[in-house]
């Protein structure tokens, strides 16, 4: 009985981080972070080159 | 614990449906004229019957980005407040009272402007003068806007009585912070119209004091605009989450970053005066970085939705990287429209901060790019969640069904809209970036050789308008569709529930008294040295212009 409960402990606590990673939400924001600065240096460059 | 969602009665739908029916007949002949100006610019089309391009101009703005905006804004939040905290007979009189009020102000603007007598734009920046009825009428708009103000804060407030110790439900709370920062904005403009511009325009004063004006109107003007994100937003946070099949990411999150959009919205009204003479460079820097807080609740934003998207995915089986965006439900136009809305404000947002960025904005201040910018923000964000929750909002209150048909009618106009947009919205930028100015009727400017360098994109704006023009047109026809041609059925009204797992909303975010402290005091901050420093170097007040452009 004892490896079975255990087994379903393991079980229990590996699941719902599974199901909870928001990694795919972080990379997201990570990437939009990414597309402001590129974008607000590209004009940057405009205002330095004028 | 869950929210109780009461049923909306018809006397209710028939208010929040008033509402509705100035807002897309606005939605109308408001893009017709934006068309017109697109035509006029491109340097191939003279307008009839002696009408003037700053005429259309000023009626395009009033009418979409004042009429359009604040009834559909009323008019949902309506029906949020009524669904979520109930609204008495007594409020629901003061409702109607203060759509009346507001729709007498719009018709007695909107006449003035029609009939040539108002060639201010939307900004109404004096010198320029107007005819008294065009004031009064914006008057008559605000004080209507506060009294359904005042109804909604007296929604919540029975509500609380009645349900002591209890979190006030979440739509309820963002249509108060919304409010009240709509309330405290519109001081500033209701100040500048009833102590500067109606005496003026009335001839009991000769002279305006300029620069007091566009700075009042600017502590008005920008969070104008959160007022018209932040209903979008509610989508977002608490309606979106119900549509995919998923759960609010947070409740507390969703809070949290209203709460700073209230803080961090008014005080920033320098950003837009930037080139101004006769503001302090430090004031204007203090306000530049009040501005870049903003950004804080945005990226809260953005991760909250993210966030929700790849739940309700993974609760659905998908568990590779981004394979949650496949569980999506692409073909549901209740959900299409605003997500395409979220994606534009991705470059929305990240124009935004070029603009707000002190120095930089030297690069696009007066440029048709601050036009391409709000047609990304308001004019693409904000109108294609307007869009996305009419789809559930107008069936649900006239009894009628979605239908596939308009389910797919409306996937296509959301197409053409984002496609109209992408063409005119882009090439306004890139002319801005060449210089090409905003405001401004077709001119070769003595055939100044910088002028040509510009003309295409012109073109491409009127391609990119008249697109547009056949989106609002499919729209309307959609809208009227839902009202009187749907079958009768019924349509739910989508509010989502809060995730399990979020941690539980603390007691603090509804400490009303401190986050209203915390927002005038940042007010009295940034606007009050420099406030007395303008009215005490002053120069000369001006007189008024009628009619100088036309």
């Amino acid at each position: 009985m004892k490896p079975e409960q255990d087994n379903t402990v393991r079980e229990k606590m590996v699941n719902p981080k599974q199901d909870n990673t928001l990694k795919g939400a972080l990379i997201s924001v990570l990437l939009l972070g990414a597309f402001i600065l590129i974008s607000w240096f590209i004009v940057f460059g405009i205002f330095i080159s004028r | 614990m869950m929210e109780k969602h009461l049923p909306i009665p018809q006397k209710e739908a028939r208010l929040v449906m008033a509402h509705m029916y100035v807002a897309f007949i606005s939605l109308l002949v408001g893009g017709l004229m934006g068309l017109l100006q697109t035509f006029v610019r491109s340097g191939s089309f003279d307008l009839p019957f002696g009408i003037g391009y700053y005429q259309i101009l000023t009626a395009h703005g009033v009418i979409l980005a004042l009429v359009l905006t604040t009834f559909f804004i009323i008019g949902f939040q309506f029906a949020l407040m009524s669904k979520t905290v109930g609204l008495s007979d007594k409020q629901r009189l003061s409702a109607w009272i203060g759509f009346w009020t507001m729709l007498i102000g719009t018709l007695l603007t909107a006449s003035t402007i029609l009939t040539g007598k108002a060639n201010v734009l939307y900004t109404f920046y004096a010198p320029l003068k107007a005819f008294p009825t065009f004031y009064i009428g914006l008057a008559l708009v605000v004080v209507g806007s506060w009294i359904a103000c005042f109804t909604n804060f007296r929604q919540l407030a029975v509500w609380k009585k009645s349900h002591k110790g209890e979190k006030s439900p979440l739509l309820a709370f963002m249509v108060v912070i919304n409010m009240l920062l709509w309330f405290i904005a519109t001081l500033g403009v209701a100040a500048t119209v009833l102590i500067q511009f109606i005496p003026w325009s009335l001839g009991m004063v000769d002279t305006i004091n300029v620069l007091v004006s566009r700075t009042l109107f600017w502590y008005f003007g920008h969070p104008l605009v959160y007022f018209w994100l932040l209903p979008a937003y509610m989508a977002w946070y608490a309606i979106i989450p119900k549509i995919i099949g998923g759960k609010i990411f947070s409740d507390a999150l969703a809070r949290l970053s209203f709460v700073l959009f209230l803080m961090f919205s008014i005080p920033v009204g320098f950003h837009h005066q930037l080139t101004e003479p006769g503001i302090d460079p430090l004031w204007k820097f203090i306000q530049v970085v009040l501005t870049f807080m903003v950004i804080i609740p945005s990226l809260l934003t953005a991760f909250s939705m993210f966030a929700t998207f790849e739940m309700a995915g993974r609760s659905k089986g998908y568990t590779s990287l981004f394979g949650w965006i496949k569980a999506l439900p692409w073909k549901d136009v209740r959900f299409f429209a605003p997500v395409v809305g979220m994606l534009a404000f991705i470059p929305a947002g990240t124009g935004g901060i070029i603009n707000a960025s002190h120095q930089m904005n030297q690069v696009i201040h007066n440029t048709i790019w601050v036009t391409g910018h709000f047609h990304l923000t308001v004019g693409t964000t904000v109108i294609l969640t307007f869009f996305g929750i009419s789809y559930w909002l107008i069936p649900s209150l006239t009894g009628r069904k979605l239908t596939k048909k308009i389910n797919t009618l409306g996937i296509i106009q959301t197409i053409v809209w984002s496609a109209g947009m992408f063409i005119m919205s882009g090439s306004m930028h890139i002319a801005g970036l060449l210089g090409a100015p905003r405001r401004s009727a077709y001119s070769t400017y003595t055939g100044a050789e910088q002028v040509d360098t510009w003309i295409g994109y012109q073109l491409a704006q009127a391609i990119g308008g008249t697109i547009l023009f056949i989106g609002i047109v499919l729209m309307v026809y959609i809208f009227f569709y839902m009202v009187f041609g749907a079958p009768k059925g019924k349509a739910s009204f989508p509010i989502a529930e809060v995730s399990e797992d979020a941690e539980p909303t603390p007691q603090y975010l509804e400490n009303w008294k401190l986050w209203i402290g915390i927002t005038i005091a940042l007010i009295l901050f940034a606007y009050t040295i420099p406030f007395i420093d303008i009215i005490q170097h002053s120069p000369p007040g001006s007189e008024g212009f009628e009619n100088l452009i036309r």
